[in-house]
């Protein structure tokens, strides 16, 4: 039989692969793939089950207990998942909930990117909302302590953190499709939904700059600070002093009198000029972002006005050598890591602005007056080190702690040596030893 | 028999237009592997004082390389000539040069030197006497600039990496502003630049572990390679053969990587270390008439001397 030609064979094939196709996306639960009886998909269960009776009293139970669907997420006979869950754990979840980690999200919190729903949520049901295992922010404080412990301690909290929905009044909890750090939105969008910018007393506290669309976070610290406007705890002198004019130029634009290095130098003035003076001054010191490269000008949580930890800002350049650091902290096998590379303090032996001495190292004699600041190298039990004693491979040099040792970190080579075996370190020189 | 001749009349027109296309297209020669081959290394001037932490290198000719004795202040020049310096180092010393890096001669055999210190270039007359600091004329605004680097071509003229103002400078060879060439809106930080037999500008950003260029009068830059973090650690140098292939020096990494010039990774060459063929920290790397390739082996405290073999 045909239909205007096309043969009816080909229109149930059509019907067939759509329906099929309908079928693929739909949710595991929906199918009574194991022919149970009546009431058997979840009531049976609890016979045995007992304690989720109880969970099911609970003011917030997952909708396919709540209907007695055990089987939406667990098969009743066998499985290759634990507690016989129908899928992988860490997939099992997204069969219903994909929207909580859309394809193209700017940032993703990692416990949901890894499936692990339960570290936040019961599975069955709780007395939380969306079934949390607690309630507010004590939850994310969980892991987030060091976070938790700070807010406990701080004069002033950003009030948003105490009222509603807590941390998630800024944050989503699964992923932000347009910030990072799980925000909502990115300041200053996401501050302007609470905060005033047309107010007479918001302008006044800005010194009438036209601050409506400039970054918050600049200068406050969104979840609080020991300062008052929660202005981050480490901050220019010029910005707690309400001094803006003294970079910027007048009220009516954000506009600097200067470009960065010129303009810091105005106050900063014997540092950079002992920054100048050095043979060798960092490159970023005296290009277009200059300071700013690795400073807030405004204020921030770390020593110094630097834009994050000292390890963090060294490594938006130089990311192959603090690999070596990470590698390093992260072997078991490494116990006798130097202090500063354990640390991440990077200006224990470089000088960050500049120095005389090749990589910007602080003193020109690195055994004498850089390792020696530590470790007593006189003493060292196995071999003649110092300006004396000349490097038999290279009478150019002289044997240093850094002939033996690689003061970065060496991933998995015990005691930083160069080489992963004492052999091998040692027949680089003794080559006598293996003829 | 006319058919032989026919045969072998079209092979020789092929060939003939393949050699026309590889000399005006400038189309890439079949690469074979390439290896350096390690020749010998240079210690120290004539009076037997050893170079300190050397960090340029400049060759001329088949014989002149003048090297940038970074620790100890000064310029030696010496005379290379089948595999050994030959006797008369001549040591260059100028009071308005105290911390000199990069290297560079001109056609005429002038020395150009970036003083680290000063942050400026020292030129200097063949015979090594103080001809004045280059100050570029005609600047157009901003006039202010930071010379992070420099390098100049075949017709002497000069290009200046301006950190400051993110831009090349292209002067003549007397100084005098020719054009500029604005950076690229993204990149990580750039250290260094070049010039290819071509004219193209090739710069390294050793952040974002990239090459740059920019063709003969072309007004902007854009990417040669991804991202080559793969085969270079931090890459502060880059020089270039007359085949336009692309030498990169691996600062961290103590290697020199080799790019087509089509920015294709052709092989990656000599290691981090002490023995001899080794580089602790190189900084600048030249080739010469004959394919002698020179590094600055600064934490070495030397000058390697290799040759390309293919």
């Amino acid at each position: 039989m045909k239909i205007k030609g096309i043969s009816l064979g080909y229109v149930t094939l059509f019907s067939l692969c759509i329906m099929s196709f309908l079928n693929y996306g739909a949710p595991v639960h929906s199918a009574n793939e194991f022919k149970l009886k009546l009431g058997a998909k979840g009531q049976i269960c609890l016979k045995c089950h007992e304690k989720f009776n109880e969970t099911l009293k609970s003011r917030f139970v997952h909708p396919l207990l709540k209907k007695g669907e055990c089987t939406g997420c667990h098969v009743p006979h066998t499985s290759s998942h634990k507690s016989l869950l129908n899928a992988d754990r860490a997939k099992l979840c997204y069969n219903c909930h994909k929207e909580v980690l859309p394809e193209n999200a700017r940032s993703s919190h990692e416990v949901v990117v890894e499936g692990n729903c339960k570290t936040c949520h019961d599975s069955h049901g709780s007395n939380n909302k969306f079934i949390l295992l607690k309630s507010g922010n004590e939850l994310c404080f969980d892991c987030h302590k060091d976070m938790g412990a700070d807010l406990r301690n701080v004069r002033f909290k950003h009030k948003s953190l105490e009222n509603g929905k807590g941390c998630l009044n800024c944050h989503d909890p699964h992923s932000s499709a347009k910030s990072n750090f799980l925000l909502e939105s990115r300041a200053p969008s996401l501050c302007l939904k609470c905060h005033q910018t047309n107010k007479v007393s918001f302008a006044k506290k800005h010194m009438n700059y036209p601050v409506t669309n400039s970054d918050c976070t600049s200068c406050h610290n969104p979840h609080g600070s020991n300062n008052r406007g929660i202005i981050f705890d480490v901050a220019h002198a010029a910005v707690t002093e309400g001094k803006c004019a003294e970079c910027h130029e007048k009220p009516a634009s954000l506009k600097t009198k200067q470009k960065t290095t010129q303009l810091c130098r105005g106050c900063h003035q014997d540092m950079v000029e002992q920054t100048f003076s050095k043979n060798r001054v960092h490159w970023p010191v005296v290009d277009k972002v200059g300071c700013v490269n690795c400073h807030d000008p405004h204020a921030t949580k770390e020593q110094k006005l630097l834009k994050g930890s000292i390890v963090t800002v060294c490594g938006q350049c130089h990311a192959d050598t603090v690999q070596l650091q990470e590698w390093s902290i992260k072997n078991p096998e490494n116990k006798r890591l130097c202090e500063p590379v354990k640390r991440g303090n990077c200006i224990a032996c470089h000088s960050p602005h500049g120095a005389d001495n090749v990589l910007l190292i602080r003193e020109q004699s690195i055994t004498n007056d850089l390792c020696g600041r530590c470790h007593e190298w006189e003493t060292h039990s196995t071999h003649p080190i110092g300006a004396k004693i000349i490097d038999n491979r290279n009478k150019n040099l002289t044997v240093e702690c850094l002939t033996c040792h690689t003061a970065c970190g060496t991933g998995n080579n015990p005691a930083m040596l160069t080489f992963s075996t004492t052999h091998e370190l040692c027949i680089q020189c003794h080559v006598e030893r293996i003829k | 028999m006319t058919k032989m001749i026919n045969g072998s009349g079209k092979i020789i027109l092929i060939m003939a237009e393949l050699l026309v296309a590889v000399l005006f297209f400038q189309l890439p020669l079949s690469e074979g592997a390439m290896k350096f081959r390690y020749i010998t290394s240079v210690y120290t001037d004539d009076k037997g004082l050893g170079l300190k932490q050397p960090e340029g290198v400049a060759c001329s000719g088949e014989s002149l390389l003048i090297v940038a004795d970074s620790g100890n202040g000064r310029l030696l020049r010496y005379s290379y000539k089948d595999g050994a310096t030959e006797l008369g180092t001549v040591e260059i010393k100028v009071d308005q040069l105290s911390y000199p890096i990069k290297t560079e001669i001109n056609s005429n055999g002038e020395i150009f030197i970036l003083d680290r210190k000063l942050r400026s270039i020292v030129r200097l007359s063949p015979a090594g006497e103080f001809r004045g600091y280059l100050q570029p004329v005609g600047l157009p605004s901003p006039t202010a600039y930071v010379l992070r680097s420099f390098t100049i071509d075949r017709n002497d003229n000069i290009y200046i990496l301006d950190i400051l103002s993110e831009r090349v400078l292209i002067l003549n060879p007397e100084g005098k502003y020719v054009s500029q060439i604005k950076f690229p809106d993204e990149y990580g930080f750039f250290s260094d630049v070049a010039v290819d037999f071509r004219g193209a500008v090739l710069l390294i950003d050793g952040v974002g572990g990239m090459v740059f260029s920019a063709g003969k009068n072309s007004a902007s830059f854009s990417p040669l390679t991804s991202s080559l973090k793969e085969y270079v650690r931090f890459s502060t140098s880059l020089t270039t053969d007359d085949r336009a292939r692309i030498y990169l020096v691996d600062r961290n990494g103590g290697s020199i990587v080799i790019l087509g010039q089509d920015g294709s990774f052709l092989s990656r060459q000599s290691g981090r270390g002490w023995k001899e063929g080794s580089l602790n920290y190189p900084a600048q790397m030249c080739i010469n008439k004959k394919g002698e390739i020179f590094v600055a082996d600064t934490n070495n405290s030397r000058v390697q001397i290799f040759l390309m073999v293919e």
